[in-house]
């Protein structure tokens, strides 16, 4: 049975040759594709992280607070933000610290008398942004840089990893569609042959077995496109990112490895469903 | 070896067989005759599980066909010989390849298959063309090599639906013969026809269809 199925799968393979191959391309160019897209999505994991730092923000306190309220206010906040942490710059950094934090106050500073200076508090944080709600309180002068770069790349990472997660979903999904419809087309080209077998007492494992095998080659032949052409794009990106100091690509064996074994299974498996749906039809076709 | 039992087909509206009832011992001859329409092509597909019956018991060979198991069909086909009104040849392989191929999937190994192929072709005088495709031939030799196939693997039911309809009066007569012979040596065959010349020259019990009824059966002529 299995000769005869080689025999019967190789004589539908080798008459339409070019399109088993051209197949096979098609095949091969959205899962390596979804195998490349999700190696990146990996890739951005660790830039994703930089999204949980810590951020500190610099605020300026009213002049006329004294030592005593200046700490009352900071214990105030951080009862109000349990996730804040308040602390207050002491006077020998305060010159540094206002000059990077608020650039505009160079004037001041300037200036020998630094008892004149504000009073800054720093507060360090997740959710940078939230300490800009601190501006509507009496207390407060004004309120430094909240936008962390790290956050920001963060976030864009994580939309990016999710994205790309996505994009291979689709990817595959476009993949399991294409083996189907050419599996379907496949089948119903043979209707008539499938069911003239049927009717002539073969059994439905005879009738399989040579488009198992007439699609399982293409599947193989598309396994291996895909998952060389996978390592080989990776390999070039991974290159392009240690252009610009970024970590390399790496392509974990399992992506390969699922890469071979989807390229091999969907067409096998949408030619089981084919076939037991036509069969299912036989009995109303007649 | 056949029995039907209140057996009706419809196709929507339209009903082809009514509550028909027949029982055909092994071993025998039968004509299935009557107007086109009638219901002949139907009863035979319901013989060979092709259709289903809208209700009724259908028995062949000991099985009954209407609750069969898809996954059981191959079993009953494979004791039953079809010679199709169309044919039904597999385009792409050749008129020995079409009759090794069937003989290849009831088990007969590679040398057995295309030695019985060889033989039956000889005996419908068509060896000589047994590298053709189907398309090459004429539709007498087609009609040839599907009876050819049928033979074959020597079934024990032989179901044929108009199979003298593309051959001239001398191979109609010789193609009765042989299923005259297949029949002697213990096959049941089952003729449909509408060619009253063929019912007349073989006596044969004849069934007769007339609007989805059985209207006749007995010898013919009536």
């Amino acid at each position: 049975m299995i000769r005869h199925a080689v025999a019967e799968g190789w004589e539908l393979i080798h008459r339409r040759l070019l399109v088993t191959l051209t197949l096979a391309s098609a095949l091969a160019v959205p899962i390596g594709l979804a195998g490349l897209t999700f190696v990146v999505s990996q890739w951005l994991g660790p830039l994703v992280a930089l999204r949980s730092e810590r951020s500190t923000v610099a605020v300026l306190l009213h002049p006329r607070m004294d030592h005593a309220q200046r700490e009352a206010w900071r214990q105030d906040q951080e009862r109000r933000h349990p996730e804040w942490v308040v602390s207050a710059v002491p006077p020998e950094m305060l010159a540094d610290r206002l000059s990077r934090w608020f650039p505009y106050l160079t004037d001041i500073l300037r200036d020998d008398d630094l008892t004149l200076l504000p009073p800054l508090v720093e507060v360090t944080t997740v959710e940078p942004e939230r300490v800009g709600e601190l501006l509507s309180s009496p207390a407060v002068l004004a309120v430094g840089p909240r936008s962390a770069l790290n956050q920001l790349i963060g976030r864009t990472a994580d939309r990016l990893k999710w994205t790309f997660l996505v994009l291979s979903a689709v990817l595959l999904a476009s993949a399991a569609l294409l083996a189907g419809i050419w599996v379907h087309l496949e089948v119903y080209r043979h209707a008539d042959e499938i069911t003239i077998m049927r009717l002539l007492g073969a059994a439905e494992s005879t009738i399989r077995g040579p488009f198992v095998v007439a699609v399982s080659a293409p599947g193989i032949l598309a396994a291996a496109l895909s998952a060389s052409g996978t390592a080989v794009l990776a390999s070039v990106l991974s290159r392009l990112a240690g252009v610009v100091g970024l970590p390399p690509l790496r392509t974990h064996w399992s992506v390969i490895l699922a890469e071979v074994v989807l390229a091999t299974a969907l067409p096998v498996l949408a030619a089981g469903i084919t076939l037991a749906r036509h069969a299912r039809e036989e009995l109303e076709i007649g | 070896m056949i029995r039907l039992r209140d057996v009706a087909k419809d196709y929507e509206q339209r009903k082809v067989l009514r509550g028909l009832n027949l029982a055909v011992d092994a071993g025998e001859f039968v004509f299935l005759t009557g107007p086109s329409g009638a219901g002949k092509s139907t009863l035979l597909k319901l013989l060979y599980a092709a259709e289903c019956p809208s209700s009724g018991e259908v028995w062949v060979a000991g099985s009954r066909v209407d609750q069969l198991p898809r996954h059981r069909l191959h079993q009953l086909r494979r004791k039953i010989g079809i010679i199709f009104q169309d044919f039904k040849l597999l385009r792409r392989k050749t008129v020995l390849e079409n009759i090794t191929f069937v003989l290849r999937f009831h088990g007969l190994s590679p040398r057995e298959a295309h030695r019985r192929a060889y033989q039956v072709l000889k005996r419908l005088g068509l060896h000589h063309r047994q590298g053709a495709h189907p398309d090459a031939l004429s539709g007498g030799e087609q009609q040839r090599v599907a009876i050819a196939r049928a033979l074959a693997y020597q079934p024990r039911l032989i179901l044929a639906d108009e199979p003298t309809g593309n051959l001239d009066a001398d191979l109609a007569a010789e193609l009765m013969s042989l299923l005259c012979d297949i029949n002697y040596q213990g096959a049941t065959v089952m003729v449909a026809t509408h060619d009253h010349a063929l019912l007349e020259s073989i006596p044969a019990r004849t069934l007769v269809l007339h609007q989805g009824h059985l209207s006749y059966d007995g010898r013919w002529p009536p």
